[in-house]
């Protein structure tokens, strides 16, 4: 059997065909026995189905139902809303957050390169050698001091040439 | 839109986040450089106490002036710690005394040296050398904590050396 004409069964079955056409279609199930087959088949399947479909019912009007729904809608959607509303502020707090944490980082940068660079601490020291010294300075900081070694020539000043008179 | 920043930062008591590190790094700056303020600034009520010693270095075992004695081992420790080639510290002298905020003090070592510690608003020390003329011969400003120490050194006689050691004990 044509797919063609199986779908006309199900139609006039379904009461869908116009009058005319309904016609020729109970004509041909009273003539051929598969098309009649078919029809009880489906008679039998719709049957069944019908037979197992409850029916369910809203305790309130299909109104009153639909119109939770779209409460229900409305209240996830609104967390939404509200997060979106100050718009100005979010956009304000992203454009200053950027340079901010910029800065921040700097800063931190800055910190820790001066905290981990003692000579950078230790900015205010200034010395003064007079004419006919020169000096070099060693600072330990671990040992907390520092060296200032002089060239000066000690005989003239700090010493005598004899070494049981030395500095004193 | 709303994938531009990551979800955390969009809300908005995060922005605040890097303020508040800012302001606690700046916090914990200022209060690092009060405490090196106040360990080093005294109150204008009390007085800061330094302690100079003339030191002699030498290879020799022994001073020829037995008035000499080996250096107290605080500072024999630090002098190790440094590339010196003396294996001999002989303390020649050793003074201690007091300093106001803003005074000075000038505090003969030997006949030959004297030494000159001013204060610098609590700050720094000003350490002036003179030689036995009297005359200034090197000038140093610093921060000195108390147990650091300032080291003042040259060359003597026979390859031995000189130091002057500036410490402030309080």
């Amino acid at each position: 059997m044509k797919e063609e004409l199986q779908l006309k069964l199900q139609a006039y079955l379904d009461g869908e065909l116009p009058d005319g056409e309904a016609r020729d279609v109970a004509d041909l199930i009273a003539r051929d026995t598969g098309a009649a087959a078919l029809v009880t088949e489906l008679k039998n399947t719709r049957g069944a189905l019908k037979a197992f479909e409850s029916e369910i019912k809203l305790p309130e009007s299909r109104e009153f139902f639909w119109s939770k729904i779209e409460r229900e809608i409305g209240r996830v959607d609104k967390p939404q809303t509200v997060d979106s509303s100050p718009a100005w502020l979010s956009a304000f707090l992203r454009r200053f957050l950027a340079p901010a944490g910029a800065v921040a980082a700097l800063v931190i940068a800055v910190l820790l390169i001066t905290q981990q660079t003692p000579g950078l601490v230790v900015a205010s020291e200034s010395e003064t050698a007079f004419p006919g010294a020169d000096t070099f300075t060693y600072r330990d900081y671990a040992a907390g001091m520092t060296l200032v070694w002089l060239s000066y020539p000690a005989e003239n000043g700090f010493a005598d040439f004899a070494p049981d008179d030395t500095l004193n | 839109m709303r994938n531009e920043f990551p979800c955390a930062f969009q809300r908005g008591w995060l922005a605040v986040l890097p303020l508040l590190l800012m302001v606690c790094c700046l916090r914990a700056e200022v209060a690092q450089t009060t405490d090196v303020t106040q360990a080093t600034e005294i109150a204008d009520s009390s007085e800061m106490k330094f302690e100079v010693q003339l030191i002699w270095a030498t290879n020799d075992k022994k001073s020829p002036n037995p008035k000499h004695k080996p250096v107290e081992p605080e500072i024999r420790k630090k002098l190790d710690e440094i590339p010196l080639k003396w294996e001999n510290y002989f303390e020649v002298n050793r003074k201690q005394f007091g300093l106001v905020k803003d005074g000075k003090t000038k505090q003969p070592l030997s006949e030959k040296c004297s030494v000159e510690i001013k204060d610098i608003q609590g700050r720094k020390v000003e350490v002036t050398l003179f030689d036995k003329t009297g005359k200034a011969v090197f000038e140093r400003k610093q921060p000195l904590p108390k147990g650091e120490i300032l080291l003042l050194s040259g060359n003597a006689p026979d390859k031995t050396a000189w130091f002057v050691a500036v410490k402030r004990i309080e």
